[in-house]
């Protein structure tokens, strides 16, 4: 018997036994499909891209550490194209012919919309970084996980923050957008029991003065103003803030005040001492270090953060279930990242401690990840920043 | 009480502002004969010529110089190839072409320039304080070039050869070719200086704030409030109705709120063209 006679021989036979031994062997050696849906192109182009890397970049490591109940897992990967006709095309393709079990990192909040009732209906895990309230209100049975903090949490945390500034009267200057009557609610609530008092103007963000619009704030006297727009009429409120002499303080969202808004008004004094706030990564974890290496960022976006830790949770709670359907993953996730056990950062610590019998609690790399029943993640950390000499200065990220 | 005073004083700053441009569109329709909507693309580019000159010169006469040619010749351009041949069909069919050559202008703009804000990169001064009221020093300044080139306006009509034309080809055409003013040439005189002082009405509400493509078409609603309130191709007319307009618009702040400031532009038309549709000074007074 020569050496090429045993290996045909041997060839044959476990073929042959391949075929008969039952089904459910065979599907071990099925791999486990997830997807990642995520803005490759159109206005969330700049972020898709890294987002689907940092997800590959956790199946990776899960599948050189052996895989998931033994089994391969494959990463698909699609583009939205910031829109949510392609993008339910995409899910349609993801759904029915790979035949995922979850979809994560949809990011602009009209997608994700669009590509919900396509999961919940397929019982397919949809994890999203997109922030509008409306999102967790639709009735999608617990199929919707989302690390953004929504505008509830958002302008709650920021009310506590100017609390702490020790501000005893806010005037908020807004205009209108689907969040103003939110946020004006919000802050009616939150700001009375810390003691200071809230009153708020609904501005046209499409006037070119806000002369009027000051004198009213001002005439309150506050010494907090809340400048909720958008860039453009941020530039113009500021500025005819700082004409008026209002010399209290000044705070926003870090979308709005940021560095071109600082470039436009072109003075310092102008926008000098005025604070921003962000919903922030977890800066110095190990997961943000981890996505860091990843992803070649020096600062990686909260959404790419969110999809690294999307993938990581995912990949625990198969391993949770012992099952990689959607359903499974849905009734599971939650016994991954909240409610005590060992806690780990990245999936394949999960995966072993979780095979070894022991409960696990992720904090990854936006956060701690703990959702409540809707899906909507319960905190989150900020970023605080304060404009110094026409530089943005961190306050703290707490 | 101090509330209204200072009210009323931002508005007659906004209406001095509004005075300019709104002059340049009733000119044009006493002379043209039709509601020149490009007015909206050619303040936008007015206030980007002026942005750019300003930007490398630094200074502010040169500045409104290129914005008033800048807008005045591509304004002309449009009139003499769009709007104009079409005229003879009526105001309506002008008036919607212009409305989609101002759309044309606002997308070259953006195509070059993007959507970002710009700002002109003047100091920003605390304002000037009497008692509780307060005017700002750049205001003032603002202020003072919009009315200077007022005056200009009405020198020019009362006392210039082409002004004295354009008012009598605005009274009555065929008297005016009678006497032997060309027509094309006043139609093209009022097209050029129309939309010049739209584009410097554009550039002096950049100067204030911020400019991007939409500037022009944020300030369209209340250019034309005031020509309507003023009497359409009056251009005293358009003054007074750009300092109501403007006055109005603040007021309007303290007693509905800053979002319905649109409706008091609409609202201001509507109730001049259901009690007094020749406006306040009638159709053709100057």
């Amino acid at each position: 018997m020569n050496r090429k006679t045993f290996g045909r021989r041997t060839a044959l036979l476990t073929g042959v036994a391949a075929v008969a031994s039952p089904a459910v062997v065979r599907a071990q050696g099925e791999p486990i499909k997830i997807a990642t849906l995520t803005p490759l192109t159109g206005a969330g182009g700049p972020y898709g891209p890294t987002m689907a890397k940092a997800a590959a970049a956790v199946v990776e490591s899960v599948n050189a550490a052996g895989g998931v109940l033994g089994r391969k897992v494959v990463l698909v990967s699609e583009d939205d194209q910031t829109s949510p006709e392609p993008a339910v095309r995409a899910a349609r393709k993801l759904i029915d012919v790979d035949k995922v079990s979850a979809i994560m990192g949809t990011w602009a909040s009209s997608v994700t919309t669009a590509v919900a009732p396509l999961c919940w209906e397929s019982k397919t895990l949809l994890c999203t970084v997109s922030g509008a309230d409306s999102i967790t209100l639709l009735p999608h049975q617990g199929y919707i996980i989302r690390t953004q903090p929504n505008s509830q949490l958002q302008v709650t945390t920021l009310g506590e923050f100017m609390l702490s500034l020790g501000v005893k009267k806010v005037f908020t200057m807004i205009p209108h957008t689907p969040f103003t009557q939110t946020t004006i609610d919000i802050l009616n609530r939150v700001l009375p029991k810390g003691g200071a008092t809230h009153a708020s103007l609904v501005y046209d963000d499409k006037k070119t003065t806000y002369r009027t619009e000051v004198d009213q704030a001002l005439r309150g006297s506050p010494d907090m103003i809340l400048a909720n727009g958008y860039t453009p009429d941020s530039v113009v409120l500021l500025k005819d803030l700082y004409r008026a002499g209002y010399k209290g303080k000044i705070a926003g969202f870090a979308y709005s005040l940021n560095q071109k808004l600082i470039d436009q008004i072109g003075q310092p004094e102008v926008v000098e001492g005025v604070y921003t706030f962000a919903p922030s990564p977890a800066e110095g974890s190990n997961a943000y270090e981890q996505v860091k290496k990843v992803t070649g960022l020096a600062a990686p976006d909260p959404y790419t953060c969110q999809v690294y830790d999307h993938a990581n949770m995912v990949l625990m709670a198969i391993a949770q279930a012992k099952d990689a359907s959607g359903a499974a993953i849905k009734d599971n996730i939650r016994k991954v990242c909240q409610g005590g056990g060992k806690s780990v950062d990245n999936a394949v610590d999960g995966i072993k401690a979780i095979t070894a019998g022991e409960k696990v609690d992720y904090s990854g790399a936006s956060g701690p990840c703990e959702f409540d029943d809707k899906g909507d993640i319960l905190s989150c950390k900020f970023r605080y920043e304060q404009i110094k000499g026409g530089k943005f200065t961190l306050v703290k990220i707490a | 009480m101090e509330l209204v005073l200072q009210a009323l004083i931002n508005g007659l700053v906004s209406g001095t502002l509004l005075a300019v441009p709104a002059i340049g569109f009733t000119a044009m329709f006493a002379v043209l004969r039709f509601p020149n909507f490009a007015v909206s693309g050619t303040a936008t580019l007015g206030a980007f010529a002026g942005y750019l000159v300003y930007g490398a010169m630094g200074s502010l006469v040169a500045a409104l110089v290129v914005a008033f040619a800048a807008a005045g010749a591509v304004g002309l351009f449009f009139d003499k190839t769009a709007h104009l041949p079409l005229v003879k069909q009526g105001a309506l069919p002008a008036a919607i072409a212009s409305i989609a050559s101002g759309l044309v202008m606002e997308n070259l703009i953006r195509l070059g320039f993007g959507n970002e804000l710009r700002g002109y990169d003047r100091p920003i001064a605390r304002d000037m304080r009497l008692g509780d009221l307060r005017v700002s020093p750049q205001q003032l300044e603002t202020m003072g070039i919009a009315l200077a080139i007022m005056l200009l306006v009405f020198a020019a009509l009362a006392f210039t050869r082409v002004g004295k034309a354009m008012r009598a080809s605005a009274d009555n055409p065929e008297l005016a070719s009678l006497k032997g003013i060309r027509p094309e040439r006043v139609a093209m005189a009022a097209s050029f200086v129309g939309m010049g002082l739209v584009g410097i009405g554009g550039m002096l509400l950049g100067l204030d704030s911020s400019i991007d493509p939409l500037t022009g078409t944020r300030i369209l609603l209340s250019m034309f409030a005031a020509a309507v309130l003023g009497g359409l191709g009056s251009v005293p007319g358009a003054v007074l109705g750009a300092f109501l307009i403007g006055i109005a618009e603040e007021l309007s702040v303290l007693v509905v709120g800053s979002p319905y400031r649109a409706a008091v532009g609409f609202f201001a038309i509507l109730i001049m063209l259901s009690i007094r549709p020749r406006g306040l000074l009638g159709e053709r007074a100057y």
